[in-house]
């Protein structure tokens, strides 16, 4: 790196920065200095840096434009480590702080001196509107290489390498009255609504709030016009009721007056967040902010003047021009030209008179400009000439000359000589565009007023624009524009109006502007040099009108073939230039060819922001059963379940290396076939159902039937949706004549409580029945296999585990361990089982106790993989796994649990009858044994009868379940094929991706134990 | 049924008095996540109170007002999320939803309450369920409170429209939570012991600006 270089276009005194406090920071690998108070971009003027960036297509070099979020050209890459790396930063929006270090986004090899360079020269005809799609676009298989180049030349810049080692957050707001914006409008707005009373959020996203008071010329009150700022913001910030967000950008209006927020709070400090007290503090936090009633105080934007060559380096606006130099005590250059169409602008002038430097002439559209600035410039000697324009700038890398000419609007001609004068700078404005984009994002479309020049919101219930959003420009009205806006917004939330004046400001007399967008030149836009609508997009006015005459009428597809304001811009700066050029290029009146429509977010915010601190090890809940900690220390791996972290077999050590997966279930599968096996069950879902009608509920949400189910009995339950498909399935237990226990899938829990409540809310709410969920409350440990009694039998004393007086489908309470516990003979794996549900703060001590048991016994604990093997050895089905919503009862065979006489019909009895659910050739569900026994089937696989039938085979069906069976020795799998049931013994074929072929016979569901005799042991 | 005798409604006491060690929700979650003592800059202090004795009523409020003030010797929330104490503040009785309530009684007192609950209740319709094992109560408390259920909670949790008896079911980060506000300077929070150590883990990440301790 180079020494710094002196800021020589610094002011010695002025502006808003500390002269005091000196930065130091790197801007494409070169240090320089600047001042706390600075913006990137105030910094990079004060050193001279002219050219900040390359463009987009035609890779020309580009300079600071604007002063804030409108700037279209100086987008840097931020950041100092791979890490810290931030895209597509406005310089005119970054603070200055020490060691700040930025490259241009663009600009391959570097911004000096461009490869691309080249291209864009000759690329006039070259690239024309619509060029990538008539270019890249075919062959569609070489998009990919094309699009890698061109964005490496476009330099959009690039998303770092590494992870991002800040962190976010949200913060939900609610407020009364929200104000967007703390000029003069939204200050006095928030002034208005606070003083009733109501809850006031105010947002502004600068570094400072004030907005344009903090360069005005005017006074407040007969003081400058900051001192009115500082008291006020002093004045609100003692109030309880405001918040004040600072750095802090409104970029999306959502629905209902929900509004977000981003606010920056270290971006200002460096490029990673600081550490503040020790403790990590959030780079940048996301207030999501539902509003009772938002005041838009968002200002305008200034709209430059269209001309040749308008993009070239020393282009400004012209009060970005009067910011640098009173706010930042920079002048942008030596020589000034001014192209303006209105009063306001003169400002700029005027401000570089009084910096010091020279001022060549002022270019003034119109033929009799009267008003009080006018004057003021004329008394200072400035040269004024009406009825002219800068036709074009002159100058490759800076501006070195304006031509200027007089001008015919109305024909969009020439009408003289020009003349060229010598120049570094010239600054334009063409009028004020009301920032109108958050009113957008509602969905309203603005409407244009001819006698302000400008696009203002529509009214939307709730939103009011005030100020320069609402195109009232000048401070006085402005005030009491805020003004009004803050009480009636305050009295719409429902508080008592307060009086607020505001304070005094001399009235000035602005002469009348002229509707001046693209300015003409002796040749035709087609021929002249470039004049530039959307600096971002390198749109340029040539390129609307041929848009225009390849029939793009509409502003929408005029705005798609050009890319005029796409992307970050989202034309805040050419829009109306554009909709201005289009209208003339048709014929048309702007109003009738009307804007696009802006969407969030107004500027770019970080993925970081967005996401909060919903990442990492907090992205989702993560749901642990109360034994959750002995799995972890067993090794065990997880499955999600839902959000569930469910065991999913316990992998163990064997000869010094840890089990495969299939080892593991193997050895789990046989230590329940074998012995005794234990399973958290725990995530279950359980419902208590209380109320003299709760059998009769039972008997209508589930398809059997639930009369004559005594207490102490258990009993399967199959639940259809009232399209009869199957949805979930589960055992409910008789704890009382009018109190069930009901199980329910794990995913399916909380969608079965909804069920039940809808069933009872809408349609039986005479039936008196209440539900509640106890799924938490109770820890469920199932114990299963042939030793599970032994087991039991060491750790109760109180419940009879005699076979015969506690059956199959029986349940019983007393103590397990010590415990209060109730246990249910329900088997999911075909053996002899107990599930033990005690309360979950007694769980794990239970759990351990069992172990401390059952290791005799070889007590295994086994996870979610063989629970499944085992089951499906039986034929149990899963909901949602064997069954996918197009699955009726009758399609599973499960006739048994059809109760088709009940005395009320249930839900789902009705569709059974439907022609397609009675319908032959149904899939139905099915066994499958493969001809190979080593051969298991994949899930998903589709079904064929006849594997030499040509491309496309008609599907038969598909597996469901498939597993390898360590009992039987041999893989097997569930599935769905047409007809099924009547085809047993006959073979199917599985056509795989890899071209095998497999054959298996199709079986009945159940694999083992067919008579169910081990789990009646 | 050998050893139960057959009720229309089976009460069933899960507690033990014998020795059985207990593990609160949160007990997994101090081990996994640690629990930072509360300092002199802590802004806010998370204290569980675990093992307390939970009921959910469901009813008529007019019959079941009856039976709670008999029994419990507080009414039941006038309005809807409402909040009501004993005169200890050991007791609640909150809203939940039109014909929902939630009792919160110190732990051991929930089973001798719903028997006599039921008696008082006789034949009306109603449900009561012990769900004591499948949630805990969170507190929070400090200056920094009010702001880290902004940054957890969508429920607008200002003192203007969130005063001292009030309880909410809301959206706390990604899940859910009953969250009320019992006195002046004290939050809390009724977690599902499912979800109690992801909403652990989040209020010490939010909760990490404000120092936040956690009192055992």
């Amino acid at each position: 790196m180079s020494q710094p270089r002196q800021q020589a276009n610094r002011l010695a005194q002025g502006g808003r920065i500390d002269r005091s406090r000196r930065l130091s920071f790197s801007f494409n690998g070169q240090t320089y200095q600047g001042h706390a108070g600075d913006t990137l971009a105030s910094a990079l003027l004060a050193n001279g840096v002219d050219i900040v960036n390359r463009s987009f297509k035609y890779s020309r070099a580009r300079g600071i434009v604007a002063a804030g979020a409108e700037e279209p050209n100086a987008l840097v890459q931020l950041g100092d480590g791979e890490a810290a790396q931030v895209p597509n930063v406005r310089a005119t929006q970054q603070a200055l702080y020490d060691g700040l270090s930025a490259r241009s986004t663009n600009g391959w090899p570097n911004v000096q001196r461009d490869l691309m360079g080249l291209v864009g020269k000759l690329s006039g005809s070259f690239m024309p509107p619509g060029f990538y799609y008539k270019t890249f676009m075919a062959p569609a298989s070489m998009w990919l290489t094309y699009e890698k180049y061109i964005r490496k030349s476009a330099g959009l810049g690039r998303s770092p390498m590494e992870g991002d080692p800040d962190i976010y957050d949200h913060l939900h707001q609610h407020c009364d009255v929200l104000v967007v914006g703390a000029g003069p409008a939204g200050l006095a707005a928030a002034l208005a609504a606070a003083r009733s009373g109501a809850r006031v959020i105010v947002a502004d996203e600068q570094e400072e709030m004030g907005g344009s008071l903090l360069d005005s010329r005017e006074l407040l009150d007969d003081r400058p016009a900051d001192q009115w700022v500082a008291e006020t913001l002093e004045a609100l910030s003692a109030m309880d009721n405001v918040t004040l967000l600072s750095r802090t950008t409104a970029n999306g209006y959502h629905d209902h007056h929900f509004v977000t927020l981003h606010e920056r709070r270290t971006e200002h400090l460096a490029d990673t967040a600081p550490r503040k007290e020790g403790r990590r503090q959030v780079r940048s936090r996301l207030h999501r902010v539902r509003a009772g009633r938002v005041v838009l105080a968002t200002g305008a934007h200034e709209r430059p003047l269209v001309y040749a060559g308008n993009d070239v380096p020393g282009n400004l606006l012209a009060g970005a021009v009067s910011t640098y130099i009173r706010r930042y005590g920079v002048v942008p250059g030596q020589r000034l030209v001014l192209s303006t169409s209105n009063d306001h602008a003169y400002r700029a002038a005027l401000d570089w008179v009084e910096a010091g430097r020279e001022v060549v002439a002022i270019a003034d559209a119109r033929a009799n400009p009267d008003g009080e600035l006018v004057a003021e410039a004329r008394v200072k000697g400035i040269r004024v000439i009406t009825g002219s324009a800068v036709v074009e700038a002159k100058g490759d890398s800076r501006v070195n000359a304006a031509r200027i000419a007089p001008i015919d609007i109305a024909g969009f001609r020439v009408v003289g000589t020009a003349e060229t004068l010598a120049c570094d700078t010239i600054a334009s404005s063409g009028g004020y565009s009301p920032v109108i984009h958050l009113a957008s994002h509602t969905g309203c479309r603005p409407t244009w007023r001819d006698d302000r020049l400008g696009f203002v919101p529509n009214t939307v219930p709730g939103v009011a624009a005030a100020g320069g959003a609402q195109a009232v420009y000048a401070t006085a009205e402005v005030l009491d524009d805020g003004v009004a806006a803050g009480r009636q917004a305050a009295v719409e939330a429902g508080f008592e109006a307060v009086s607020v004046s505001p304070p005094q400001v001399p009235a000035r007399r602005d002469g009348e502007a002229c509707a001046l967008y693209q300015v003409p030149h002796e040749k035709t836009t087609l021929r002249a040099p470039k004049q530039f609508v959307d600096l971002q997009n390198d749109v340029t006015a040539a390129g609307i009108e041929v848009a225009t005459r390849e029939g793009f009428e509409s502003i929408e597809h005029v705005k798609r073939y050009t890319a005029m304001g796409f992307g970050t811009d989202q034309g805040k700066l050419g829009n109306i230039n554009g909709m201005a050029i289009a209208a003339r290029c048709l014929g048309r009146s702007i109003p009738e060819v009307g804007t696009t429509v802006f969407r969030p977010n107004y500027t770019p915010v970080t993925f970081g922001s967005i996401v909060g601190r919903h990442c990492g090890e907090l992205f989702d809940p993560e749901r642990y059963t109360a034994m959750h900690q002995w799995h972890v220390e067993q090794g065990a791996a997880f499955e999600d379940v839902g959000q569930w972290k469910r065991p999913w077999y316990f992998p163990r050590q064997v000869d010094g290396k840890t089990e495969s997966m299939d080892e593991a279930v193997a050895r789990e599968c046989l230590a329940v076939r074998e012995k005794v096996g234990i399973l958290d069950a725990s995530t279950l879902g359980k419902i208590d159902i209380q109320g003299p009608d709760a059998r009769e509920f039972l008997g209508r949400v589930y398809t059997n039937k639930w009369a004559k189910l005594a207490p102490g009995r258990v009993r399967y339950g199959l639940m259809c949706k009232d399209d009869g498909m199957v949805f979930d399935d589960g055992t409910t237990s008789c704890l009382g004549d009018n109190h069930f226990l009901m199980t329910t899938s794990t995913g399916g829990a909380a969608t079965v409580m909804e069920w039940l409540e809808i069933w009872h809310q809408t349609e039986w709410p005479e039936l008196d029945v209440y539900f509640n969920s106890v799924t938490d409350h109770w820890a469920t440990m199932t114990v299963t296999g042939p030793e599970a009694r032994k087991l039991m039998e060491e750790v109760t004393t109180d419940i009879d585990l005699d076979r015969d007086s506690f059956k199959f489908m029986d349940w019983r309470e007393g103590k397990v361990a010590g415990v209060p516990a109730r246990v249910f003979r329900i088997s999911f794996t075909g053996e002899l089982a107990y599930e033990i549900n005690v309360q979950a703060n007694y769980a794990l001590p239970v759990w351990e106790t069992l172990f401390a048991h059952g290791n005799k016994y070889g007590l295994t604990p086994y996870g979610t993989e063989t629970m499944h093997v085992l089951r499906a050895e039986k034929g149990f089905i899963i909901a949602g796994q064997d069954t996918d919503g197009s699955v009726t009862p009758e399609d599973l065979g499960m006739y048994w649990a059809i109760g088709y006489d009940k005395p009320f019909s249930w839900i789902g009895k009705r569709a059974l009858t439907r022609p397609d659910s009675a319908r032959a050739g149904r899939k139905q569900l099915v066994g499958l044994k493969p001809r190979d026994s080593q051969v298991v089937l994949e899930e998903g696989a589709p079904i064929v009868l006849d594997p030499n039938h040509a491309i496309p085979m008609p599907m038969e069906g598909h597996v469901t379940s498939s597993y390898y069976s360590p009992t039987l020795a041999s893989g097997f799998a569930l599935a769905v094929v047409k007809g099924g049931q009547q085809k047993m013994g006959e073979s199917v074929y599985l056509p795989m991706a890899d071209g095998q072929v497999h054959e298996a016979e199709i079986v009945s569901t159940i694999f083992l134990d067919p008579k169910g005799e081990r789990q009646h042991v | 049924m050998s050893n139960l005798a057959v009720e229309t409604v089976r009460t069933f006491d899960t507690r033990t008095e014998a020795n059985t060690p207990v593990e609160s929700p949160l007990a997994y979650s101090y081990r996994r996540s640690g629990a930072p003592a509360p300092g002199a800059d802590s802004r806010v202090v998370l204290r569980e109170r675990p093992f307390m004795g939970h009921l959910v009523l469901r009813g008529g409020a007019i019959v079941l007002d009856d039976a709670v003030r008999e029994v419990l010797g507080v009414s039941l929330p006038g309005e809807p999320q409402g909040l009501t104490l004993d005169a200890e503040g050991q007791r609640s009785i909150q809203w939940i939803s039109p014909d929902e309530w939630l009792v919160i009684v110190p732990g051991g007192e929930e089973f001798e309450l719903e028997k006599r609950l039921r008696a008082a209740l006789g034949d009306a319709h109603f449900a009561i369920s012990n769900i004591g094992g499948g949630q805990t109560l969170i507190e929070l408390e400090g200056e920094a409170a009010h702001e880290l259920l902004m940054k957890s909670v969508v429920y607008d949790v200002h003192p203007s429209h969130f005063p001292v008896g009030k309880g909410v079911t809301t959206l706390f980060a990604k899940t859910s939570v009953v969250l009320r506000r019992p006195s002046e300077s004290r939050w809390e929070l009724i977690v599902r012991r499912s979800f109690a150590d992801y909403t652990y883990r989040w209020l010490l990440d939010a909760g990490e600006e404000y120092a936040i301790g956690v009192e055992r």
